[in-house]
């Protein structure tokens, strides 16, 4: 059985490479997972000096201390809270107001992305999507999605199956030994519990090692590439650094809707950055002008 | 991966087994164990709210966290229960577990669906649900069936993660009907007690590993698995698991240690059961109890109660 951290299976050159070119083709199967497992750059050992620096960066030391000093109540931050708290972007706060085509493709990949890992298959992506939803609890967006009239129900099945045919088609099958986990749930206590940072992951890859960088993070995206993904993605790798003491190897974004895919390789300079921006959202959390941030569950965005 | 304990400290997989298994630092006399049960008998009835009948009420770990946290609310009486992936991923990702410990399996990933589907065939063959979800779950479309395996293996792999299974002098015990502990009144208590793991350890450091249950020497250390992060009343939290195995095992020793694990957050507390820790976890209960019956303010004694131990909780492992 190979493991996560193998050389790659594929050409490694070719592989390296996944940005649209004028030949380009999307890469899948064994290349793909090379893609993922080989970053060009060794897997760090743990540094127990990282998360202490993380840490200070975010002002966690006794309850009391920092910019999470002032929280009063335990708060959940979110990568969606802290991308609204700086202005970047919407951030969803947990719930899902006006459902629209996109959000609803969005949905139906994910869980279409959880299947195909969990079963190594997807039968009819329509129903299979719909009825994950139902099971999951999100049957305001089923009921929204059965009542689109006709012919944008038709645009909505025909993206959906376009995109799932093609993911099935391209995703490599993982090997149970890499412990594949969908939809994790990453928390980092800061302050004593008073906040917490909180980061759920479509899919986790590698047993975590605790010495070593061990472990790879992917989200995917059935919409169009944004500058706010990468930044999402390490928000999850700084979550996972705080919560194990070792940084994730490489974080991935997958984009179903043409298959190219977003590699990065996790850095303390990554990481760094990442606690800077989580600080500085959270110096607006508990700024003079705090108000109430509605928080949550993550919104999958499309 | 590592887990982080109250002081920072991490352990790697095979120190939090050595943890859990070491020999048993504390133990809790037969007539300290009687003092705790006298004084929570004597208390319930007031925190019940004296003789005013009321409807049964049911406290679990779950809910003594909740209402800690003021996020307690009764589920309205007419609701019906339905399934969740949710409600299903303990039992099922634990049974994946216990299947891997038999070396069915390397990983809960390939365990998980096998386990669900052999769920289903042994209902379906017997009529007998070890789970109780097999039912719902062998009519449930593709897309729903995937999404209750895959919240039981990242459920299952998260815990099954954290610990170097190889590294136990015995086979732990995996999941198992909870204990159940019954308080007769006008307002009737239930108490919940249940764990994901049980652990046979020793009292003398020479002897690992323990003998068997019956042992003068055998004791247990329990490993109780959470969502989410320690509250700052992890102490009484975990001691009340020790306290309803005590209360239900009158005739076995009170666990000697009960370990939380906390894996979404990386982190682990470690609980030394005596009866100062028992007498905490009353205190704990009583307090909620109060809260939940409505009834604030200090509980005193209180006399003409009744009670009941009621053996076993049944096949079901619950979720």
């Amino acid at each position: 059985m190979q493991a996560l951290d193998d050389r790659p299976t594929g050409d490694p050159v070719a592989s390296r490479y996944s940005r649209p070119t004028g030949t380009w083709q999307p890469l899948a199967g064994e290349r793909l997972l090379d893609r993922l497992r080989f970053t060009g750059r060794h897997r760090p050992e743990a540094d127990p000096e990282l998360p202490r620096a993380l840490r200070a960066v975010l002002g966690d030391g006794r309850p009391g201390d920092g910019v999470v000093a002032r929280a009063g109540a335990p708060r959940v931050v979110t990568r969606d809270v802290v991308t609204r708290l700086l202005g970047q972007g919407p951030g969803g706060a947990g719930g899902c107001a006006t459902p629209t085509a996109p959000l609803a493709v969005g949905f139906l990949m994910k869980a279409l992305f959880r299947q195909l890992n969990v079963l190594g298959r997807i039968d009819d992506p329509l129903a299979d999507g719909l009825a994950a939803l139902t099971v999951d609890g999100h049957a305001q967006l089923v009921d929204w999605i059965t009542r689109l009239a006709p012919a944008d129900l038709a645009e909505l099945s025909a993206e959906v199956d376009r995109q799932a045919s093609a993911l099935a088609r391209r995703w490599p099958t993982l090997s149970p030994c890499w412990l594949p986990r969908t939809r994790q749930t990453l928390r980092a206590p800061l302050a004593g519990g008073a906040v917490s940072l909180v980061a759920q992951v479509d899919l986790a890859i590698g047993r975590p090692a605790p010495d070593r960088a061990s472990v790879g993070i992917v989200e995917l995206r059935s919409g169009y590439r944004r500058p706010g993904h990468a930044a999402d993605l390490h928000f999850c790798a700084l979550v996972e650094t705080l919560r194990t003491g070792v940084p994730p190897f490489v974080v991935a974004t997958y984009y179903s809707r043409d298959g190219e895919l977003d590699v990065e390789p996790v850095d303390g300079e990554l990481l760094l950055a990442a606690a800077r921006r989580t600080a500085a959202a959270l110096r607006v959390l508990h700024g003079p002008a705090d108000g109430p941030v509605p928080v949550g569950r993550e919104v999958p965005r499309s | 991966m590592t887990s982080r304990g109250p002081d920072g400290t991490t352990l790697d997989p095979r120190a939090l087994v050595e943890v859990i298994s070491a020999p048993a630092t504390r133990s809790v006399p037969d007539d300290a164990r009687a003092a705790v049960r006298e004084r929570l008998v004597a208390a319930l009835p007031q925190a019940l709210g004296g003789a005013v009948p009321g409807g049964q009420l049911r406290l679990d770990l779950a809910v003594l966290r909740r209402a800690a946290s003021n996020g307690y609310a009764e589920p309205p009486a007419d609701e019906p229960f339905s399934w969740r992936p949710s409600f299903v991923r303990r039992s099922l990702g634990l049974a994946a577990i216990d299947a891997c410990l038999d070396r069915r399996f390397a990983t809960p990933a390939e365990a998980t669906p096998v386990v669900a589907d052999e769920a289903v065939a042994a209902w379906a063959r017997s009529g007998w649900r070890t789970f109780h979800w097999e039912a719902w779950y062998s009519a449930l479309p593709t897309g729903a069936k995937a999404s209750v395996v895959a919240e039981a293996t990242t459920w299952a792999t998260s815990l099954w993660s954290l610990l170097d299974w190889v590294a136990f002098p015995t086979r732990p015990t995996v999941g198992g009907p909870g204990d159940r502990w019954t308080f007769s009144g006008p307002r009737p208590l239930r108490l919940d007690g249940r764990s994901e793991l049980q652990v046979d350890i020793a009292t003398d450091p020479a002897r690992r590993p323990a003998g068997p249950p019956g042992d003068p020497d055998h004791r247990l250390a329990l490993v109780s698995v959470a969502g989410g992060i320690p509250s700052d009343g992890w102490p009484t939290e975990l001691g009340f698991v020790a306290l309803v195995a005590g209360l239900r095992r009158r005739s076995l020793p009170v666990p000697a240690r009960i370990v939380g694990l906390w894996p979404e957050s990386g982190e682990h507390r470690v609980l030394e059961v005596d009866s100062r820790a028992l007498h905490a976890a009353v205190d704990r209960v009583l307090t909620t109890v109060g809260t939940l019956s409505g009834r604030h303010g200090p509980v005193g004694p209180a006399t003409g109660s009744n009670v009941d131990d009621v053996s076993g909780t049944g096949p079901g492992a619950g979720s």
